[in-house]
């Protein structure tokens, strides 16, 4: 009988509990208060989460160690890499929302910007003027939206190149291709060797993307895409835009990419392995690929990784300098956040010597002014110095797609690049395309 | 004292009798009709983690929300999107052939295992320890490690070209159907056949030696008595076959992210994507609806068709 009565003070506390956690819960959803992220004396920078995280550890930690981290302190928040954007597109409205945090450049915030969440920096920049001019202007003008600053550049740019395996080069008596044409011809060769001439990771959809970026600058230059992000629908029924398909669906029928690109990921490291064994000559993929090769075989990324610009396509209006690729990553501030001047301060980090040198030691491009005089201390200065040389004379670097437009615009634009690798099919592309909104 | 005891004028065995009579009359209502205070605490998790979220899972079909700022009111957009949206109703055919698979696969093979792993024997045992290793997989691990084994160039597809052809498995519908299913039938047979080796066990010795005398060899002591014995385990195991072949995610976010195209995009991974990928949470929800009307209808027609919900023994006279 004493069990039983003491039931309903069980129940009741039961009840207690589960309503506390229901009005945490609540709290933790609800409409956001102001002082975001971190204590009182603290703010919290949201990090991409992978092997380069410890970069933005550097980071926090040099800012904690000066006079002003002494007093408000940053404190470093990573969301696993894979789910990055979905983590802050859930957080970003509530009040656990971080008030400094990593993202892609202008598209990748912009529905942030117009739900007005984020604070524009041209007050910081004014302040402080190096915050600007140490960074090379093509890539802060890619944080920009309308006038006002939203991002200050962090980790390195990321252009996409054509890699090549030296060896299978030599073997086959080919040099790296500067026009379509003598792609053409060395995936015929590579092909009748039995190899699969070019490594595409299709099973993740973004590779297949890269090619399609490529093609489209280089037939019908940098212009179209620009207009196309400005809502502009016809541009994806242009002749060149046809013209773009039809090239990219020639290389594709002629067996380039092989037979199973579909089943091929590049994020298990299974398109990369292709090209460090040597069954594939080439691979279109983020300077990134540097270091995915290192860590499949640190010899060959050494003597045998080749790299080389996309090749030009003959009658095309793209520029042959113009790049495609990740520009820059960049830290927006939330415009709730407590700490603007602390912000301010852990921000201006990013142009510091001791920063910039640890980018670099790492294999980045920091886009940095100063970033040539340390490329020689990192573990690749051959080539960072080629790439960074590649980025001073691009005519145009295009930001990749599915980071011009916003994240919601993701989905529907691998969907449309992975169809066009299945079926060629011109009309569903350009319609699919056609059905974006304004970037 | 004295008053008392002049008092009471009842047999003091008598009493004590009616008293430990009144006790047991207490216990068996205690027993058979427990306080509704029992109730509450699964009453107040049911309601806040499930039926409060359906509710506003129900709300927020008829709002777009990307995630950031207040939902708006769309009225019935949502679903009449998604009553025209053939992705959908792919999807929801996609599901039911994938639990019709996975029951088709799984349910004979987990069967003549667990019967199997039944009998007695040393050796028998180990092979069904080992067996039991998918078990202790997460969804995940188990669709990491097959993702890698049926990579083209480096897997199996690549030593076995007889059997795998160009090896792309992962770029034609059927050969992706195919491989969620076969990943499906080594991840879940296990389970399945832990629950008919149990049952199999629970089969009364005797049948099987009366059978015996009687001349039956062991294809129809299987078919005359196993079988039969098994009934209720059986529908006990479709019914979690259905259940895990609708609820099926992970391992399609994985293996295949609903490629190639929408081929292999069932209606929860399709959930997912709307919400997560293209942050429109207003049409997931009104997907998330949908899911919990179909899979509550089947469930019903599972219990009702089947018997479940009257359960008879499959012993009565033994």
């Amino acid at each position: 009988m004493v069990g039983a009565r003491k039931w309903p003070r069980f129940g009741a506390m039961a009840v207690a509990v589960l309503s506390a956690l229901v009005v945490s819960a609540c709290g933790s959803s609800g409409p956001a208060a102001a002082g975001s992220g971190g204590g009182r004396g603290s703010f919290e920078v949201a990090d991409y989460g992978d092997a380069n995280d410890v970069l933005e550890q550097t980071a926090v930690n040099m800012y904690n160690a000066t006079p002003e981290g002494h007093k408000v302190k940053a404190v470093l928040q990573t969301f696993p890499g894979a789910n990055y954007s979905q983590k802050l597109q859930t957080v970003i409205g509530t009040s656990e929302a971080p008030s400094v945090f990593f993202n892609w450049g202008a598209g990748s915030i912009q529905s942030y910007v117009k739900a007005g969440l984020i604070q524009p920096l041209n007050s910081d920049l004014q302040s402080n003027p190096k915050l600007k001019s140490r960074f090379l202007p093509v890539v802060m003008n890619a944080g920009k939206i309308g006038s006002n600053y939203y991002g200050i550049p962090m980790r390195g740019t990321q252009p996409v190149f054509l890699f090549y395996n030296k060896s299978v080069l030599a073997k086959y008596h080919l040099t790296p291709p500067t026009t379509w044409s003598q792609l053409l011809s060395e995936v015929q060769t590579l092909k009748a060797k039995g190899l699969i001439p070019i490594a595409l990771g299709g099973g993740d959809q973004w590779p297949e993307l890269m090619w399609i970026e490529y093609v489209y600058d280089r037939v019908a230059g940098s212009q179209l895409i620009t207009q196309a992000l400005a809502g502009d629908h016809n541009v994806w029924k242009s002749a060149a835009s046809r013209k773009a398909l039809a090239d990219l669906s020639q290389l594709i029928k002629s067996g380039a990419f092989g037979k199973s690109y579909d089943s091929v990921k590049f994020t298990t490291g299974a398109s990369t392995k292709l090209l460090v064994t040597g069954r594939s000559a080439f691979e279109l993929m983020g300077s990134w690929e540097y270091s995915t090769a290192q860590g499949i075989s640190p010899s060959f990324a050494k003597h045998d990784l080749g790299y080389a610009t996309f090749p030009t396509i003959p009658g095309g209006a793209g520029n042959a300098t113009d790049l495609v690729g990740n520009t820059q990553n960049y830290y927006s501030v939330l415009k709730r956040a407590s700490q603007q001047k602390a912000i301010g301060d852990f921000l201006s980090e990013m142009y510091k010597p001791k920063f910039v040198k640890k980018l670099v030691s790492k294999g980045w491009l920091p886009t940095t002014t100063n970033a040539t005089s340390y490329i020689k201390s990192s573990p690749s200065p051959g080539f960072l110095t080629w790439q960074f040389d590649r980025v001073k004379q691009a005519g145009h670097f295009q930001e990749s797609w599915d980071q011009a437009w916003p994240p919601a615009q993701i989905t529907p634009i691998h969907d449309a690049v992975g169809n066009y690798f299945d079926n060629q099919s011109a009309s569903s592309f350009i319609s699919a395309m056609s059905a974006l909104p304004a970037g | 004292m004295a008053v008392v005891a002049h008092g009471d004028r009842r047999d003091p065995g008598e009493l004590s009798r009616r008293v430990v009579q009144r006790r047991r009359r207490s216990r068996v209502r205690k027993a058979g009709r427990p306080s509704i205070v029992w109730a509450v605490p699964a009453t107040v998790y049911f309601t806040l983690f499930a039926l409060l979220p359906l509710g506003v899972v129900v709300w927020l079909s008829f709002t777009s929300w990307s995630g950031v700022g207040a939902p708006a009111s769309v009225g019935l957009r949502n679903w009449t999107h998604l009553f025209s949206d053939p992705v959908m109703r792919e999807s929801i055919w996609l599901m039911l052939l994938l639990t019709a698979l996975g029951v088709v696969t799984q349910t004979p093979v987990s069967l003549l295992l667990g019967v199997w792993a039944a009998g007695k024997g040393r050796s028998r045992s180990v092979l069904t320890a080992l067996y039991f290793i998918p078990l202790l997989m997460s969804s995940a691990a188990v669709a990491i490690v097959w993702r890698a084994l049926l990579d083209p160039n480096f897997g199996l597809p690549h030593q076995l070209p007889w059997l795998f052809g160009s090896g792309d498995l992962f770029g034609n519908p059927a050969d992706a159907i195919g491989v969620l299913t076969f990943v499906g039938l080594w991840q879940w047979t296990p389970l399945y056949t832990l629950i008919y080796q149990g049952a199999t066990r629970a089969i009364p010795v005797s049948l099987y030696e009366a059978a015996s005398i009687d001349g039956a060899g062991p294809v129809r002591q299987f078919f005359t008595i196993t079988l039969p014995q098994l009934r209720n385990t059986m529908i006990t195991t479709m019914i979690l076959m259905v259940i895990g072949g609708m609820t099926t995610f992970e391992t399609i976010l994985i293996l295949t992210q609903g490629h190639p195209g929408n081929s292999t995009t069932t209606s929860a991974y399709y959930m997912y994507s709307q919400a997560f990928n293209s942050f429109d949470f207003g049409k997931a929800s009104a997907i998330a609806v949908v899911l919990v009307v179909v899979a509550t209808a089947i469930g019903i027609a599972i219990t009702k068709w089947s018997g479940y919900d009257k359960m008879t023994s499959t012993q009565e006279g033994v």
